[in-house]
Parts: C-alpha cells; sequence; structure tokens
C-alpha cells in the first residue's frame, strides 16, 4: 500500500492518507513507550524484589505512566533566567523529531513497512544521529554548568560509539548485498545474522546501548554525577518530550536489532503459521527486556573509558569483522 | 593557541552523591578537577556543646545522632569513656550484648556504605540487595533496643535490656545466611569488569599519606597497615574473640571495597563466635549509682567504629554534668584528605572516591 | 566478560525471588513488643514526681500537679501532663525512671500533622493512646 501511495501522483487525498498513517504510527508508538516506562519499573522492581508500581490501575500499576504524564503536563514549564531562551525551547524538538523519523524505514511485518527504502540501513544510522544535536543544544542552552558537561559528554559519546556501530553494519550488509532493510530481513531466511555475525551482533548492541543513552552508559545523565546532565534544567513536559525520544530510539533501536540480526518477521523453523508480526513482537521484547536487563546490573561505564572502549576496542574489532567476513563471502559464496 | 577556561563547579550541598549535606567546590577545567574544597557545617547541631549542659545519661541518645548509621559503637564510645572515669565493672553479659550489638550494627553500616557506594557509580540495583539484609539486621536490633536506627541502647554501667527469648538464636540463624549473600555480592559486583575499571588504582594515597592525614579505619587499612583499635587496644571483650584485621595492597577504591567487604565476613566470625559463648546468667547492668557523678578528672577513649577509630574525651568537674564532651569522629578526620585526592580527577572520579571514603555528615559535622 | 556474565546471571535469580518489602500502607510493619513509640499516660498512677521531665533530653515533658483532693491521702496528684512531639525523640528515658510505669511506650509511631499544634499532645490524649502498648516495660 505504501508503495502505491508514494509512487502515485501528489493530491491532497495522499496528504491526508500520510498523516493518518504518522499519526497510526506515533500512537502505536506512545502506546509502546507507556506500557515499555512501565514494564522498565517493572522489571526494575522484581529484580530489586519489590513490587513496584501498584497504586494507580491495580497492584500491576496500569495506570502509573499516565498518571506521570497527567502530572508532566500539568506541571510549570520554568525556563532559567540566563537560558538561551530559544535554543532551550527547539532543543526538545531537535532531539525528538528524528527518534519519530528512523520508525519510517522499519519494516514491522511483511506488510506493514512505511517507506521500503533502498538505503533503509543508511537512512536510519544517518537521521538517529541527528538527536546529539538537540542534546548538546539543551545542554548549552540551559546555561547550567552540569547540563554543559552533559551535552559535551554526549557529543564525545557519540563519536566513539557511531563509527563502530556502522562498522559492525557493514558485515550484514556485506553478506546481503543491499541495504534495504527488506532485503536483509528475507536474506535471513535461513540463519539469522546473529549466529553469522556475532562479533557484529555484540558491537552492534554495545554502541547501540551507548546510542540510547541508558545504563552503563548514561553518562549523559549520570544522576549520581551530573545531578542529570543535559535535562537538568528541564521541567514538565519540555523534559517528557527528552524522555519521549529516549523511548522512541528504545523502540527504534530494538525494532533495528530484531530486523537486523534475529530475522524480523521470519519465523523460527517449523512454527511458521504464527503470523510475522508476531514473530515480529516476541524477538522486538526479547531484545527490549535484554537492555532493561544489562541496565539494572552493571554500574556506569566512566566517560573516557567508554572512549576508549570505542576506539580501541570496538572499532578494531568491527573492522577486522569488515575484513574477515569479506574474505569468507569472497572465497566461499562468490 | 587555543585556551580553556576554568569554572567553578558547587557539587552539593543538594548533590546526590554527596551522602547529605556535604559541599564541594570544584574548580574544573573541562571534566578535569584543579581544585577542590570541602565545605562542611550543613548539618552542624552543636552535640559537644549540648552535651556540656546535660546529665550524662542523657547524653547517650545525642551520641546515637552523629554517626546515625552506627549508632551502637558512638553509644559505647560514650559509655565506655564515663565509665572508665568512674571505674565501673561492666557485667559479662552486658559485654557480649554490647560486642554482638555493635558488630550486627558494623554489618549493617557496611551495607549501606556498599549499596550507596555502587548507587555512586551509577548501579541502583546493588542498594536494594543491600537493604534487604540490613532490613533483617535492623529488625534485630529493633528487637533488642526498640528502635530501629537511634537505638540509645547501652547505658552507662551495661545495657537497657536483656535480649529478648530466641533472640541469640535467630542471630546464629542469620550468620550463614549473610555469608551466602556476601558471596553473592562478590558474584554480582566484585567481579563487575566495568566495576573493577572504576574502581581500580583510583584515589590512590600511601600508607604514609593516610597516617599524616590521621586517616583511620579502612581508609587507613586499605594502604597496607594494619591497625585497628581492636587488635591494638583492645576494649570490651574483643581479645576473647579470634579475627583477622583485612588489609590492601595498593590504597586504591578497589582495596578500601575489598577491605570493608572482608570486615563484614570479620564481623560475622566475631558475632559467631560470641554467640556461641553467649552466657546464660547474669546480670546486664553493672553497680551504678543511682545518680551519675564522676570523679573530678579526664579521660580518653577509642574504640573502632565501621567508619574508623572513633574517640571520646570527658572532663570531669565532679558534678553531674560533663565539663567538656568532646568527640574524635572518624569521618571528619577522613575527609580531610579528599581534596588532595581530587586533584587531576574527573567529575565521575569524584563520586568513586567520595563514596570510598565513607562519610556520614551527621559525624562528619557533629 | 565473565564477571559481567556472572552479575547478569545474578539479577535473573533475583528477577524470579519473591518480594522482601512490607506492604505497608495497607499491612501495618511488624514491631517488637520493645519498640519504641508514641507515650501511653495513665494519669492515675502518676505520682507528680517530675522524674520524666528532669531526665528529658530534649526537654519536651511538661506536667504540673495538684494537692489530692481526698483529703485523707498524701501526695499529689497530677493536673496537667504534655509532651511535645516536635521535640520528643522516643528515647525511652521517661518510661525507664518512672517508679510507677505511668508513662509507658506503645507501639504507635505515626506522628505526621498538618499543624504544629497537633503534635503537641495533652493528658488527655495521651491517656486515650490506648492501642498496642508495650507489655515489658523495665528492662
Amino acid at each position: 500500500m505504501m508503495n502505491e501511495i508514494m509512487t502515485s501522483q501528489p493530491s491532497w487525498l495522499n496528504v491526508l492518507k500520510f498523516t493518518g498513517l504518522g499519526v497510526a504510527l506515533i500512537l502505536v508508538v506512545i502506546l509502546f513507550v507507556t506500557y515499555a516506562i512501565l514494564a522498565e519499573r517493572k522489571v526494575m522492581a522484581f529484580m530489586q524484589m519489590r513490587p513496584g508500581p501498584n497504586r494507580i490501575g491495580g497492584k500491576l500499576g496500569i495506570l502509573q505512566t499516565l498518571a506521570d504524564v497527567l502530572k508532566l503536563l500539568l506541571k510549570e514549564n520554568i525556563t532559567p533566567k540566563s537560558a538561551d531562551k530559544l535554543l532551550f525551547l527547539v532543543a526538545p524538538v531537535i532531539a525528538f523529531a528524528p527518534a519519530f523519523m528512523v520508525m519510517a524505514v522499519i519494516p514491522f511485518s511483511e506488510n506493514v513497512t512505511f517507506a521500503n527504502l533502498n538505503v533503509g540501513v543508511l537512512y536510519y544510522v544517518g537521521i538517529s544521529g541527528l538527536s546529539i544535536i538537540g542534546i548538546v543544544a539543551a545542554g548549552w542552552a540551559s546555561n547550567n554548568k552540569y547540563s554543559l558537561l552533559g551535552g559535551m559528554r554526549a557529543a564525545a559519546q557519540m563519536i566513539s560509539y557511531e563509527i563502530p556501530l556502522v562498522l559492525s553494519l557493514l558485515g550484514v550488509i556485506l553478506l546481503t548485498g543491499s541495504m534495504n532493510l527488506n532485503d536483509i530481513i528475507k536474506a535471513q531466511d535461513n540463519v539469522w545474522y546473529i549466529f553469522t555475525q556475532p562479533i557484529a551482533f555484540v558491537i552492534f548492541f554495545i554502541a547501540a546501548i551507548a546510542e540510547l543513552n541508558r545504563g552503563p552508559f548514561d553518562l549523559v545523565e549520570a544522576e549520581s554525577e551530573l545531578v542529570g546532565g543535559f535535562s537538568t534544567e528541564y521541567t514538565g513536559f519540555r523534559w517528557a518530550i527528552f524522555m519521549l525520544a529516549e523511548y522512541f530510539y528504545l523502540f527504534a533501536m530494538s525494532s533495528l536489532i530484531t530486523v537486523l540480526f534475529l530475522g524480523g518477521w521470519q519465523p523460527v523453523m517449523f512454527l511458521g503459521f504464527i503470523p510475522g508480526s508476531v514473530w515480529f513482537a516476541l524477538k522486538f521484547l526479547f531484545v527490549v527486556f535484554l537492555f532493561l536487563w544489562i541496565r539494572f546490573t552493571f554500574p556506569r561505564i566512566r566517560a573516557d573509558q567508554l572512549m576508549e572502549l570505542g576506539w580501541k576496542v570496538l572499532l578494531p574489532l568491527a573492522l577486522a569483522n569488515v575484513f574477515i567476513t569479506a574474505i569468507i563471502k569472497e572465497i566461499f559464496f562468490r | 593557541m587555543i585556551r580553556t577556561e576554568e569554572m567553578l563547579l558547587n557539587v552539593g550541598p543538594q548533590h546526590p552523591s554527596t551522602h547529605g549535606v556535604f559541599r564541594l567546590v570544584v574548580k574544573m577545567d573541562g571534566e578535569r578537577i584543579i581544585e577542590a574544597t570541602p565545605v562542611v557545617g550543613y548539618l552542624h547541631r552543636g552535640t559537644e556543646k549540648i552535651a556540656e549542659d546535660l546529665l550524662y545519661t542523657q547524653i547517650i541518645p545525642y551520641t546515637d545522632r552523629m554517626d546515625y548509621l552506627s549508632a551502637m559503637t558512638n553509644n559505647y564510645v560514650y559509655c565506655h569513656a564515663v565509665e572508665t572515669l568512674m571505674g565501673l565493672e561492666v557485667p559479662e553479659k552486658a559485654e557480649f550484648l554490647r560486642v554482638i550489638s555493635m558488630e550486627l550494627n558494623r554489618i549493617a553500616s557496611h551495607l549501606v556504605w556498599w549499596g550507596t557506594n555502587l548507587l555512586d557509580l551509577g548501579a541502583f540495583t546493588p542498594f536494594l540487595y543491600a537493604f534487604r539484609e540490613r532490613e533483617m539486621i535492623l529488625n534485630f536490633l529493633n528487637e533488642l533496643s526498640g528502635s530501629r536506627l537511634n537505638y540509645s541502647y547501652m547505658r552507662i554501667g551495661g545495657v537497657k535490656w536483656d535480649a529478648p527469648p530466641g533472640w541469640i538464636e535467630k542471630v546464629q540463624d542469620f550468620i550463614p545466611y549473610m555469608r551466602k549473600q556476601l558471596a553473592g555480592y562478590h558474584d554480582f559486583v566484585t567481579g563487575n569488569e566495568i566495576f573493577l575499571n572504576r574502581v581500580q588504582g583510583i584515589g590512590k594515597y600511601t600508607a604514609e599519606d593516610a597516617f599524616n592525614f590521621s586517616l583511620s579505619g579502612a581508609n587507613l587499612r586499605c594502604t597496607g597497615a594494619s591497625y585497628d583499635v581492636r587488635k591494638d587496644d583492645p576494649y570490651s571483650i574483643y581479645n576473647r574473640f579470634e579475627f583477622k584485621i583485612p588489609v590492601g595492597e595498593n590504597g586504591d577504591a578497589f582495596d578500601r571495597y575489598m577491605v570493608r567487604m572482608k570486615e563484614i565476613e570479620e564481623s560475622i566470625n566475631i558475632i559467631e563466635q560470641a554467640c556461641e559463648q553467649f552466657p546464660k546468667e547474669g546480670s546486664i547492668l553493672g553497680k551504678v549509682p543511682k545518680v551519675i557523678k564522676p570523679p573530678a578528672g579526664e579521660t580518653f577513649v577509642r574504640i573502632e567504629s565501621p567508619r574508623g577509630e572513633i574517640g571520646c574525651y570527658i572532663k570531669s568537674e565532679g558534678k553531674t554534668k560533663p565539663y567538656r564532651v568532646k568527640f574524635r569522629r572518624p569521618s571528619f578526620h577522613n575527609l580531610q584528605i579528599l581534596p588532595k585526592l581530587l586533584v587531576g580527577e574527573s567529575m565521575s572520579n569524584l563520586v568513586a572516591i567520595l563514596g570510598g571514603i565513607d562519610i556520614v555528615l551527621g559525624e562528619v559535622d557533629g | 566478560m565473565l564477571g559481567l556474565a556472572k552479575g547478569l546471571k545474578y539479577t535473573l535469580k533475583n528477577f524470579t525471588k519473591e518480594i522482601v518489602t512490607y506492604d505497608y500502607p495497607e499491612k501495618s510493619v511488624p514491631l517488637p513488643d520493645r519498640f519504641r513509640g508514641i507515650q501511653k499516660f495513665y494519669p492515675e498512677r502518676c505520682i507528680v514526681c517530675n522524674q520524666c521531665a528532669n531526665i528529658c533530653p530534649t526537654q519536651c515533658i511538661h506536667l504540673t500537679g495538684k494537692k489530692d483532693p481526698d483529703p485523707s491521702k498524701k501526695g499529689k496528684v497530677i493536673e496537667s501532663y504534655n509532651i511535645n512531639f516536635e521535640l520528643c525523640i522516643l528515647c525511652d528515658f521517661c518510661t525507664e525512671v518512672c517508679p510507677t510505669e505511668a508513662v509507658v511506650m506503645t507501639n504507635n509511631f505515626e506522628n505526621s500533622a498538618y499543624t504544629r499544634d497537633d503534635l503537641y499532645k495533652d493528658l488527655t490524649w495521651l491517656d486515650n493512646n490506648n492501642e498496642n502498648i508495650r507489655e515489658e516495660n523495665k528492662g
């Protein structure tokens, strides 16, 4: 359906269709975010042997996140007196917009892809790098020293993980011979790339945690060091937008990992009767759980150690992976 | 020529990692610390001055509130000082109860340190595991003294309550459980490579430095200097028990961590032995006069608190109220080395070093 | 990497374990008998000896007595007895020195109030504080 719309003549109807689809997707993702936050808190609570949110919406705290969002909406929006007002206002938007843009290329099942781009992987990586600008801008515009340190850390961190992230993808791209995410899924018909590209998977996963600014790589916020990093001065809904962006990225990144390494909507062996979207959801949830699990287990890594890890360990490994993959492909799969 | 500008960063008094209301004025070049100046006194309540206007018994609850994580040792050092001044004999059973409660309190205090130090390093989960075990210890001490934190359990010449029926057995059952949990802690955190990278080689100093800055407790023992008042100047009945003094080698944050973890083990050993030898009969309060009026004179006693050597000086003029009470508060002395350790470190190391020193602000500010 | 894997195993093991926290506002926290909570006062037992007010480290107890209305009896009876819970640190000294166990501890500890005046407990309030009274009061 998407291809039809994309190739048809521009018309007002198409604008409406695009908007409708966009709103539908954003609602799905917001629904995910609502329950991802709840799940995060519940998983954290269970790992720490406590019940977690259990006040609003019964024992499971179903409505907890809604209450939190409501609270944030009702809160006063404070702009620091000496802040760069315009940038302070725009920064959350800059951080948030790319988080939603990257969703367009991800194939959620055989039929549901919003944009079947030939350069899907490149698009994702390129666009997702943009939201760092929002974070750096927020750190600068707040006119708070902790925020500034957070923003600077974000920039330094981004440089060191983004390169291994892209290079680790090259292995997958080499094996598929395409940057189209649908083609990558189709190429995993028999074997998932997690088995043929294990090193790439590990590198990508570590870099992905860093990209998501989640523990143990949450240096940008680092509440015990920088009090809240770039978001120290943000209140109310502006702060909520930052959080929303973070969880949108969690959604997008988990989807991307599912697509690239876990075979997307491809079923496991003989269980093909279960629809692809269910398979996608299951794998996706597993990846999300991995992110949460790692976050609650490890202490925060230090900024210089993250850069060391990025440049001295992940980058050479990723390069070696690319070479080995290329050689193997050249020799055996020609 | 590229030049960077120094900036002045105010860490605290409401910073999440300063463990209370501690303030640190840090001069930074980027993320590198050039100079750090601690500012203390936000929690100063003037315990020593208030004590001059109180009866000897009335001071006991005030000592609880100095180092609120190990109120038992504070109670003890004060009562011990008054007993020394008056030449009072403390019954054996009371001494056993004191030792068991102090060592339980030491474990509880180290557990809080373990949890909060890892919280500073960015791991939230260990904090709650530590509090799970601490809760059990607090329940023991609650059953014994009637309070969870500010015990006021000890009295001049003995203790307030005898152990409730079955209490010693419960503590004995807790010992193997705690050993198992401690092994779990080592699995969970001590081997973790991220944790090791964060603490190894951080905040290093030599034994000489430690002595010069008059550090005590784990902060001194991490350098390899074996000094523990329990062994070197035994008080109470500590000479009856077998225990080791764990020492480190390098004097870095990791050694401080390991020393404290091993101290928990040794405390468990002491509790185990004390529970075995616990006398069934006997009184819990010695022959104490109705009005406590120590003879004129002065005394200084010291004991080993979880944070180091805590001392109590009392000068009496033969009245019902002391002329002067002074506490040597280990957290305050341990904090002195902080400005030296912080120079050249980054913001992340600041919290690791500060957390490793293990301060309690109630004690620092007095 | 081994250490990281061990840590992950440890948290996963605890994931399925039972919850250890108290369900506090719904269920009260189990407290031992010795727990030091808000005092209960028995006016009929009090002999107005003033010992509790004297031993109190924070001087939060104020009491006045009057002559016994029964002329055949000597001594005093209590007229007013106030404990200021802004100051009280529940140290147990007042119950310890009381020769007639007229003031005893209870296991009640919920003491939050909207105004400071509510924390100023008088004789009637303390007399009516009848729940969870501590059984054993002398060590």
